[in-house]
């Protein structure tokens, strides 16, 4: 499985997950609420460029992040160019596009493990509700697993399909699909239970 | 499969295993599709995992799922993934799948019962379709700026793609539900409810 993150070794990289992505959320709703004026969008837009370099990532970086966003400025620009003037088009395009790469530096510089013990810390005052934070963690890490093993699966699926000439249709795949994925569900699931995971 | 709220571990290994699928159904041609029907997937996959798990479990495998989206693993369709999804004008429409998962598996499961194909269908149009839009429309809309109106009219593009996925998730849980009704839970306790 490969993660968006990037290794290094900034301040951004060394700040704990929790208060990182509270930071983030806490400026991306301010950002968000900002009024369409331009010198207060495009002062967020340097900070945020600033903060990127900050974490080590460079110019190329930033620019790789915003040309992921092609599409969605279009969309936004297509949809919106009728119904409003241009200058709050404009806005609200810095505006998504600027939230987005804020959101992004989070995952950047953070570990996926990072984020899911954060969020399993975050849950233990659930634990009254009947959350249990450490089965939630083993949940993740079982997911992370299981995910190639199913893909797998449709590999064998699509080969075995191939081989055969039936005709590509979603029902002939994802049944099949369904019944492996279940099956092996239920063999981890008797593993984790000889082992005592109950 | 009472709907109960403490999952035992035959229950936690199903939600993981639908937290995959609904990962792998996001990987570029994971679904071959017959002509160019412009297919996402993973909405499939939300329907499938209400119909299938029930509500609550359901709508843990979509959490499940975001969760690891959200801590940087790029497995939405097209490679998409990290914080940045949840601040974008999408947002509203993940967040939407939890609560449509849940309420395809609460109309679908009814009291615990096995899926009939209209039920599917009517769970899999609610909960599936309507559900995920109620919750995505605003929030893209206040993610975007552009009047609530005008996004509904926008969306509009995507109902005839959501309407063919409730009738391949129909298809699909009827498929499974005679090929392998275990998957389903319980199976005594399933002939219990359904008489």
């Amino acid at each position: 499985m490969i993660s968006l993150y990037r290794p290094g070794d900034s301040l951004l990289h060394r700040l704990p997950a929790g208060p990182k992505l509270l930071v983030v959320m806490a400026l991306a709703l301010g950002v968000s609420l900002a009024p369409a004026d331009p010198w207060t969008l495009t002062g967020a837009a340097l900070a945020v460029a600033a903060c990127y370099l900050l974490a080590g990532l460079g110019a190329v970086e930033i620019a790789r992040q915003a040309y992921k966003l092609r599409w969605l400025v279009l969309v936004m620009v297509v949809s919106q160019v009728f119904f409003l003037p241009a200058l709050t088009m404009a806005a609200n395009v810095v505006r998504v596009v600027v939230v987005i790469l804020l959101a992004n530096l989070v995952t950047l510089t953070t570990r996926t493990e990072q984020v899911v013990d954060a969020i399993e810390r975050a849950l233990t005052p659930l634990r009254r509700l009947g959350v249990n934070p450490s089965r939630v963690a083993l949940m993740l890490s079982m997911t992370i697993t299981t995910i190639p093993v199913i893909a797998g699966f449709a590999t064998q699926i699509r080969e075995a399909q191939r081989a055969r000439g039936v005709p590509a249709a979603p029902l002939a795949f994802v049944v099949p699909l369904l019944i492996m994925a279940l099956k092996h569900s239920d063999d981890l699931a008797d593993a984790l239970t000889a082992r005592g995971i109950d | 499969m009472d709907g109960s709220r403490r999952f035992e571990t035959r229950d936690m290994t199903r939600i993981v295993a639908f937290a995959a699928i609904l990962a792998v159904l996001g990987i570029p041609g994971a679904i071959p599709i017959g002509g160019s029907v412009p297919i996402t997937a993973q909405t499939l996959g939300v329907m499938l995992a209400g119909a299938v798990l029930g509500a609550w479990r359901g709508a843990a495998a979509v959490v499940i799922f975001l969760v690891l989206v959200l801590a940087g693993l790029p497995l939405l369709s097209g490679g998409r993934g990290g914080a940045g999804v949840f601040a974008g004008p999408s947002a509203g429409y993940l967040i939407g799948w939890i609560f449509g998962a849940f309420v395809v598996g609460a109309i679908v499961r009814v009291g615990g019962r096995p899926p009939v194909w209209w039920r599917t269908a009517v769970g899999c149009f609610v909960g599936g379709a309507l559900v995920v839009y109620a919750i995505g429309i605003p929030v893209q809309s206040a993610v975007t700026g552009l009047g609530l109106w005008e996004t509904i009219t926008t969306s509009a593009a995507f109902l005839p793609g959501d309407l063919l996925k409730v009738v391949a998730a129909t298809v699909i849980t009827m498929a499974l539900w005679r090929a392998y009704p275990r998957a389903f839970g319980n199976p005594t306790r399933l002939r219990r409810a359904a008489s």
